[in-house]
């Protein structure tokens, strides 16, 4: 058309908000928490926060000085994911923990992805989960009102949370009122639960964050437990303290909430939220950690994309069921259009230009040696490095182990102080401890089988260097519930403890069977005689045999 | 007070500085008016007068070519000249220049008052068609084009006083010293369409106006319906008057006719019955001047044809340099830089805006924080953020999928964009990018 058109411009009006608004806000809203994990907690608190937006801005700006971008300390972004980390540790955290969780957080989460707006996942939560993997970091909590140490702090006394209870399936000892205030033991920032609401009304009060995704996943999390309570204090007080308990608001408000790694759509966020707190659910109830939001999140921020992509809004003026008729459509369409295609078959001989035939394809296929060998390449490392992890970090099931010896030790020889293993072996044993104390040797534990009634039972049998018993006890057997294990009761093998020589089933020098249980009370004996005899016979004094004797 | 489409936004009003202020003439009447030869957007006219010619208020000076409207005369007075001008939409073009002779000397050969009892529908759309109105809230589309194309097709008539955008506030102030005129035309206006429900829409922040007419309407006994919501921008766009007042959604790509309603602004129903009632064409308009810019921001009774630096120096001129000078509302307006640039028919507000009323617009634009605003506060359900990237990343065949064509530029993404993003700039764009496209294609 010959004439003028309307030149519509953009708005010359705009909210007055901007990116360093926003987080100044973020900011505010974690100062009540932040006062009362003070006033719980000590000037510990104040420290530990310090140096954790310290480390954190001191990244970025560090960062970014090295790679000459402009500085975007001024946007406050740093400030939010060091105190949100900072909130997430323990107040006894060493000053070190933040520190590392600073760098982590802020270079290999946030900026190796290009920055701010770029990164998948929380920073704060990627930082406070590397720190997880420090065994006891993240297990020692120190109680309310135990404040710890300005410069030592490792010494306070851990305390039993309240998630550490509801992992055992126990309601924690706790009135409404302390769960609300956080009187309990926990992460600093994540226990004063009614300043995180408050936090978080502040927050959508200035429209910074949409209720969405907070409320969706408390109220997932609030749902499940309810349905699903455990304990035996009602549903209702047990979803009290599994919402308020942990470190679910501090989750569910500040780090779900986080702009950049949530869905932009309105219906993805909400299934952001439930995904979130069906996922910590599950975490908690089944998972070996006592609290598992922050898995939650970081696995949900994973998905995020996919949210995206899934939960774009309705078109407007379409209906509301469109989206599944067309949808229906195309899988009708695409249905009929499934054909059977006879499939190409590559021949090994293809000549190419001026090169013998088939050496082509041989390129080919050293290429894809190369590029898969790469890629085992990487699969093996990553696999040697989480298996090495594992082993160095595994000190729970040695441990474990080692304090069960140690039990069973005891209880056949109460007298020694001390046992090791010794390299003696003898037909019949399958291995020999020796016990000491303070004036020496007291005698030796023999493992030994005997064949009961259901099958082979294996027992350690203590003998002191009189050739007396001194304790029975039984590590395995196959014998029948509530019969043969009538004859391994302590009452029944205390008969044994003071007896020496060879035992009997009658006469002299010997222990009543129990009757019913006739051939475990044999075993049990045979076992017994079979340990005396070995420990009389024991060769101290010749060349030790390496050699195991057979069973 | 309903509330039924999603998304909107809910910027600062600013419309306390006029509200009180009655619809007053100008102080001194412009010396000169130039009117442009388009003033709508179906096409231009054709002048019928001639440098040298005397004309008088009302009086016909320019034709419709095609799908245009008829022109007249604002002031009496001489033609000076027919030449290009700066036009307020942008750029330079001809328009007919009148030398005002101050007596207002009314036009011999208007029509009288039309005979309503007799109900003509074919004499009504001809005189609506010579009064040359066009739709006044900034749309300027033909009105009588609008209402030929509706007759006997809606069963809801809509009138929108809604006037969600900030700063305005002529309508409203129409609606409280013309109010029983303004029932009236809902109601000839509903005859006219033969539509069986007529709905009068105003916005929550007029709550005195509801009930003056309230007041009206039982007195009168009307079947005009009075409809109050819930104030936010973008009210009155078209698609979202119709969802929020019947509940019914256009469809994608087409208007509030095929879903059975028409919407019209409450200042084109107010001239369409001075049009029939009084027989005077649009040769008036009232236009809000406000801004923190302006000393004595008020409600003018303007001649079309005056240029913007008359209206500001009724208005006690500048207090302060502005930031921006824009005609419209400050959401969907045009920025002016030449003041010699007329008021035209869809012009309902001159504002000056200093720097702290325009918030953080125009502030330098950093990175997307992915904060899903612009999509919540989409009124049409589209997703800006993506557009963002698939402009900004280069994916325009990504383009194609994201509904480009639903957006009407309401400019609600680039308000709440945190990162000062010029989201409405960048579907332009895209939408630029789309067709090319398709061309290509």
């Amino acid at each position: 058309m010959n004439g003028p058109v309307i030149q519509h411009t953009s708005p010359q009006i705009a909210q007055p908000a901007g990116i360093s608004s926003t987080m100044r806000d973020v900011i505010v809203a974690l100062i009540p928490a932040l006062a009362m994990a003070v006033f719980l907690f000590g000037p510990r608190v104040l420290a530990v926060t310090a140096v954790s937006v310290g480390t954190c801005v001191l990244a970025e700006y560090g960062y970014c000085r090295l790679r000459g971008l402009p500085n975007p300390t001024g946007d406050l972004s740093a400030c939010v994911t060091g105190l949100l980390l900072a909130m997430s540790l323990p107040a006894t955290a060493p000053y070190w923990a933040p520190v590392l969780g600073g760098l982590f957080a802020i270079v290999v989460v946030k900026q190796l992805y290009g920055g701010l707006g770029r990164n998948f996942l929380n920073p704060a939560l990627a930082g406070r989960t590397l720190l997880c993997t420090f065994p006891g970091l993240m297990t020692h909590w120190v109680d309310a009102f135990h404040y710890p140490s300005l410069l030592g702090g490792a010494d306070a006394v851990s305390a039993a949370t309240p998630m550490a209870s509801l992992h055992a399936g126990e309601l924690p000892d706790l009135t409404l009122g302390q769960l609300l205030l956080g009187q309990h033991g926990g992460a600093m920032g994540g226990v004063p639960a009614f300043m995180l609401i408050l936090g978080g009304v502040y927050l959508v009060g200035r429209r910074v964050i949409s209720p969405r995704i907070p409320l969706a996943f408390v109220g997932t999390v609030a749902l499940l437990t309810l349905l699903f309570p455990r304990g035996d204090g009602g549903a209702l007080a047990w979803m009290t303290a599994q919402l308020l308990g942990g470190g679910l608001m501090l989750g569910a408000i500040f780090m779900a909430s986080d702009y950049t790694t949530t869905p932009v759509t309105p219906l993805g966020q909400t299934l952001f939220g439930v995904g979130c707190g069906a996922l910590t659910v599950l975490l908690r109830y089944f998972g070996s950690y006592p609290d598992g939001v922050g898995w939650a999140i970081l696995t949900m921020n994973c998905c995020v994309w996919l949210l995206d992509r899934s939960a774009i809004p309705r078109r407007f003026g379409l209906g509301r069921f469109a989206r599944a008729r067309a949808w229906v459509g195309e899988l009708k369409e695409s249905a009929a259009a499934i054909r059977f295609v006879p499939p190409k078959l590559k021949f090994l001989a293809r000549a190419g230009e001026g090169t013998m035939p088939g050496e082509g394809y041989l390129d080919e296929l050293r290429g894809k040696v190369r590029q898969w060998g790469a890629v085992a390449g990487v699969f093996l490392v990553v696999c040697g490095a989480v298996f090495g992890v594992h082993r160095l970090t595994d000190y729970a099931a040695v441990r474990a182990e080692t304090e069960a010896q140690e039990a069973l030790l005891a209880q056949v020889m109460p007298q020694a102080t001390m046992r090791t293993e010794t390299p003696y072996r003898a037909a019949g044993a399958l291995s020999i401890t020796a016990g000491y104390n303070d004036s020496g040797l007291v005698g030796y534990c023999v493992e030994v089988q005997a064949n009961g009634f259901g099958g082979l039972l294996t027992a350690v049998v203590g003998v002191n260097t009189n050739g007396e018993v001194t304790g029975v006890a039984v590590t395995s057997h196959r014998e029948t519930e509530g019969v043969g294990t009538d004859a391994m009761t302590e009452e029944y093998l205390s008969q044994y403890v003071g007896k020496s020589g060879t035992i009997r089933s009658s006469g002299n020098n010997a222990v009543d069977a129990v009757s019913g249980a006739t051939a475990t009370s044999q075993a049990v004996t045979a076992c017994v005689n079979q340990a005396l005899a070995i420990v009389a016979n024991l060769d101290t004094e010749g060349s030790v045999s390496y050699v195991d004797g057979e069973v | 007070m309903l509330r039924r489409y999603l998304g909107g936004v809910h910027p600062v009003s600013y419309k306390a500085s006029t509200r009180r202020k009655p619809i007053v003439p100008l102080e001194r009447p412009p010396e000169q008016v130039v009117i442009p030869l388009t003033m709508c957007t179906g096409g231009g006219s054709a002048a019928v007068v001639k440098p040298g010619d005397q004309v008088t208020v009302g009086q016909v000076i320019a034709k419709p070519l095609d799908m245009g409207v008829y022109v007249h005369a604002s002031v009496s007075g001489r033609v000076r000249a027919i030449e290009p001008r700066p036009h307020p939409w942008g750029g330079k073009w001809d328009a007919i220049v009148i030398d005002n002779d101050g007596l207002d000397t009314p036009c011999p050969s208007l029509p009288g008052p039309m005979d309503w009892a007799r109900m003509d529908r074919m004499e009504a759309l001809q005189r609506i068609c010579k009064a040359g109105i066009t739709s006044m809230g900034g749309g300027a589309s033909p009105t009588h084009l609008r209402i030929a194309k509706s007759v006997g097709r809606v069963d809801t008539l809509i009138v929108s006083a809604a006037e969600c955008e900030p700063y305005l506030t002529a309508d409203h102030r129409l609606l409280l010293e013309k109010g029983d005129q303004v029932l009236q035309s809902v109601q000839m206006l509903a005859q006219l369409l033969r539509a069986d429900r007529a709905v009068l829409v105003v916005a929550g922040d007029k709550l005195n106006a509801v009930e003056f007419l309230e007041r009206r309407l039982r007195r009168k006994r009307r079947s005009v319906e009075l409809c109050t919501i819930q104030t936010r921008y973008p009210l009155g766009m078209e698609k979202q008057l119709v969802r929020t007042v019947t509940g019914r959604e256009v469809p994608p790509g087409r208007s509030a006719i095929d879903v059975k309603c028409a919407v019209f602004n409450v200042a084109t129903a107010y001239t369409v019955r001075q049009a029939l009632l009084e027989g005077t064409p649009l040769t008036h308009r009232a236009v809000t001047v406000s801004g923190g810019a302006v000393a004595r921001p008020r409600n003018l009774w303007v001649p079309i044809g005056t240029p913007l630096r008359c209206l500001l120096e009724s208005s006690g001129g500048l207090r302060e340099e502005p930031a921006v000078i824009l005609t419209g509302g400050p959401m969907t307006g045009t920025v002016q830089t030449d003041l010699d640039a007329p008021v035209v028919k869809n012009t309902n507000a001159l504002l000056c805006l200093t720097r702290e009323e325009r918030g953080s617009a125009g502030e330098p634009e950093t990175v997307c924080v992915r904060c899903g605003h612009c999509v919540a506060s989409c009124p049409m359900n589209l997703n800006p953020a993506f557009v963002y990237r698939a402009v900004r990343m280069g994916e325009t065949e990504r383009l194609p999928q994201l509904h480009l064509e639903d957006c009407m530029e309401c400019g609600c993404c680039t308000y709440s964009c945190p990162s000062h993003i010029p989201l409405e700039d960048l579907v332009r764009q895209a939408k630029k990018l789309c067709q090319e496209g398709g061309n290509q294609g």
